[in-house]
């Protein structure tokens, strides 16, 4: 079976390879869902888009949101009229649609709702690890942690039923561990649901005005009553015995039980496994009686320590003298993700065992050559961040935002300053501009610009901010794997979508000095920004140019004009090397050269060469 | 229990090649666990993945304990040898993609023996392919991870039979299927004098 497929037509009881992410999404549609919404995010984005790939197969909605907010509200509308829906983002996408999920857990839900957020400790690809399992105990929201694909399908088929059982919104949160791992999933049979319904008007349930509010949230803590006695009962709550029976014990979640297991089995410890899979309301009772039936217990979570929390409150509570172990007690950290080693260290210290395999001779690596994420040889940001640093002489700040472009930040570009989340370039760049006597420019992506650069920008043209944003238009989210956005004519085949155009956006918002740039031109782009700097209001500048992995695979077979460095012309000035920095341009043993198969036929090169040694091939 | 460790450069089609295993296992009957990690680049970082054939809980393959690297880039190779132990079988493909950092920080790309040597301080042995003409022979010049595949199942580290590969790589490549699998015989059959079996 094609790897494209096998989320639809893998039979039922037949085990299939899914990624994590694509468990999800089977699991989805074995619950019947009708209506799917995502904004991508690493490591979420896998769980959208194989429901475009399906969905126009499967008969469902699936749309790619403006943003996590907007994707939120829509299942929302579609779950509050009684029909299923799901929606998925990385962690931080959770911040964003937050407003909506904390007063949505008030009124609750008709036909279930799930919302997947995908964790990233260690930052893998995000701009911080922060534990969204917070957000369950914050929104009184019931919550789902996978350990392992099976379970990713498992929890959320669950999650619709408990969902809907309770009424109220569910959270499944899986971490990279978790979404990026592929395993043998045993599926069961896709089942249509219902794909309409009307909504029942019942406004003194669903429009949250202070008087209706008050009484709804009584009714919230009421349900989290019921969802405590569900999480007890749920087979997602099980003990795992390693070894003999003993008096130790290991209370753990998500993608650190894995670690547990295998460092457990590993050091040959006796110890029972108390794995949480439904962790929020926690397992009262089984909690106690776990902690009642052992002498000492090591809590094993990644992130924060909200087991731990939760674990010692319910032993303070029942005057439980169980020897609890974790975090406080410094045996594991607070910061990055787990493996193996960092648990059998701590259950060594927990536990008092030894057994660790010493390591045998170690290669010294120090000095190798590093290879960081890199702009792709022909990325149009590369040419523009080249450009910008011509017309101010590196003299500007640079407010960055959220995409590939941030990989401009290392040198030579250096172009970025201050960064801290989606759309926050051009907020930031006004406040920027308050208090620096300095050029501002704010470098944004044309699918963050939608998702979240909007209001900034509408709050600078109003509030009078002096400084250029420069829309890195390079049509698509390319960091998330090329997904639409607004400003996108095509999407996947389920989705019917129409442009939305950057510039009308941009003068809509009150902005009157526009130019729209093709970034490859690096005379005019330079010239532009000069000019846009001069203005005594925000400017802004489009750079548009198709990003390069997009225009290679849309013109395959067409002849590209590859580059080559004339080595009898060129001076070993290293301009190329040094000040533009192309995957394809190397320079070693003094000589630079150009290799073939990875120049994309920008030609930015030959427009920076000197000397002219830089000429297209055709 | 087999752990293998996948390591190369984005865009050189590493996490097919891991799904080409997944799925392989899964056929032979086999429980697998694959991991990936690849950071923010779509193209040009180092990319990681792991495949544990077995019955394993975390796809993660702590320091030491890989039983195969399985290298698509020669710089790589020396980054992974932190999974390698006495007893670890390293095969490389010979391909070079030298990273930024060697031309704007001045720095030395290793040389193929380099590599061998210190490989060898570390590892069972030293395997090189020559991945990319060998794909070119069979036709299929972007198909050099499909080589380096053929050239996992060769060594029989994996457990696994030469038609579960086969079967898997029809499963995970669409076109040119002919001209893949003969790619990936022509890994196989370098590799099969280090079948231990």
């Amino acid at each position: 079976m094609r790897a494209m497929d096998r989320l639809l037509e893998a039979k039922p009881g037949s085990k299939v390879l899914l990624l994590g992410n694509e468990a999800i999404a089977r699991g989805a549609l074995e619950a019947g869902v009708a209506v799917a919404t995502t904004y991508p995010g690493t490591p979420a984005s896998e769980i959208g888009d194989a429901l475009a790939r399906v969905a126009k197969d499967a008969g469902i909605y699936f749309e790619y949101s403006v943003n996590e907010m907007v994707a939120t509200e829509m299942a929302i509308g579609a779950a509050a009229s009684g029909v299923r829906a799901l929606t998925s983002m990385k962690h931080v996408g959770l911040n964003v649609a937050a407003d909506a999920l904390m007063t949505f857990a008030y009124t609750g839900t008709r036909g279930g709702f799930v919302l997947v957020t995908a964790d990233d400790p260690s930052c893998h690809s995000s701009q911080n690890e922060q534990d969204n399992r917070y957000y369950a105990l914050l929104g009184g929201i019931p919550l789902l942690e996978p350990s392992s694909p099976q379970e990713c399908y498992e929890m959320t088929k669950e999650a619709f039923a408990i969902s809907e059982k309770l009424e109220l919104p569910v959270i499944v949160r899986t971490t990279t561990r978790v979404s990026h791992v592929r395993g043998p999933v045993t599926v069961g049979e896709i089942v249509p649901g219902l794909k309409k319904k009307e909504f029942v008007k019942d406004p003194s349930r669903f429009v949250t005005v202070p008087a209706i509010a008050r009484v709804r949230h009584l009714v919230l803590l009421e349900k989290l009553r019921q969802a405590e006695s569900m999480a007890d009962q749920s087979p997602f709550n099980k003990i795992h015995r390693i070894g003999s029976s003993g008096r130790l014990g290991i209370i753990t979640s998500s993608a650190a039980f894995n670690y547990a297991m295998d460092a457990a089995k590993a050091l040959g410890l006796s110890v029972d496994v108390l794995k949480i899979g439904f962790s929020y309301p926690l397992p009262r009772s089984k909690v106690i009686e776990f902690l009642k039936g052992h002498d000492s217990v090591l809590v094993v979570e990644e992130l924060e320590p909200v087991l731990e929390t939760g674990v010692r409150a319910i032993a303070q509570h029942e005057s439980l003298h169980t020897k609890i172990l974790g975090k406080d007690d410094e045996l594991l950290p607070r910061a990055h993700e787990f493996d193996q080693a960092i648990v059998a260290s701590a259950l060594s210290k927990a536990f008092g065992v030894t057994g660790s395999k010493a390591v045998e001779e170690v290669v010294d690596l120090q000095g190798l050559p590093v290879r960081p994420p890199v702009l792709c040889a022909g990325c149009p940001h590369s040419a523009t961040y080249y450009a910008v640093n011509k017309a101010t002489n590196k003299r500007a700040i640079f407010a960055s935002d959220i995409g590939c472009y941030t990989l401009g930040a290392s040198p030579p570009h250096s172009a970025a300053d201050l960064l801290v989340c989606m759309g926050s370039s051009v907020g930031t760049a006004g406040g920027l501009a308050k208090v620096n006597d300095k050029p501002i420019i704010a470098f944004i992506g044309d699918s963050t610009f939608f998702h979240a650069g909007i209001p900034g920008l509408i709050n600078a043209v109003h509030n009078g901010h002096k400084f250029l944003l420069m829309i890195l238009d390079n049509r698509t989210t390319a960091m998330t794997g090329h997904q639409p956005h607004p400003g996108s004519a095509k999407g996947p085949t389920c989705c019917d979508i129409t442009a939305v155009s950057i510039e009308e956006v941009v003068k809509g918002c009150g902005v009157t000095w526009l130019k729209v740039v093709d970034p490859y031109d690096i005379k005019l782009m330079t010239e532009t920004v000069i000019e846009a700097l001069a203005q005594q209001s925000v400017s802004v500048i489009i750079a548009r140019r198709e990003c390069a992995l997009i225009a290679k695979r849309d013109e395959e077979g067409a002849i590209i004009e590859k580059h080559q460095i004339d080595q009898e012309v060129c001076k070993k000035c290293r301009t190329c090397v040094d000040r533009f920095q192309c995957p394809a341009i190397s320079s070693i043993d003094k000589v630079q050269t150009i290799d073939e198969t990875l120049c994309a036929g920008c030609g930015v090169c030959e427009q920076i060469c000197p000397h002219k040694a830089i000429k297209g091939v055709k | 229990m087999a752990d293998i460790y996948l390591v190369g450069v984005g865009g050189q089609g590493i996490i097919t090649a891991s799904r080409i295993i997944g799925d392989a296992a899964i056929s032979a009957g086999k429980n697998v666990l694959l991991s990936e990690t690849h950071g923010m680049a779509q193209r040009g970082g180092s990319v990681i993945c792991t495949a544990r054939i077995g019955d394993a809980y975390s796809p993660l393959i702590p320091d030491g304990q890989a039983d195969l690297i399985l290298s698509f880039e020669l710089l790589e190779t020396l980054r992974a040898l932190c999974k390698s132990n006495k007893d670890t079988l390293v095969i490389s493909s010979t391909e070079k993609i030298v990273p930024l950092s060697v031309s704007t920080q001045k720095l030395r790309y290793p040389t193929i023996e380099e590599v061998g040597i210190q490989t060898k301080k570390v590892a069972r042995d030293f395997v090189p392919i020559e991945a990319r003409r060998l794909a070119e022979d069979s036709a299929v010049p972007m198909s050099s991870n499909i080589v380096m595949v053929g050239a996992l199942a060769g060594t029989g580290v994996t457990g696994l039979e030469r038609r579960d590969f086969e079967k898997a790589i029809e499963m995970n490549i669409s076109r040119w299927v002919p001209e893949n699998l003969d790619a990936f015989a022509k890994g196989f059959q370098i590799t099969s004098k280090w079948n231990r079996a």
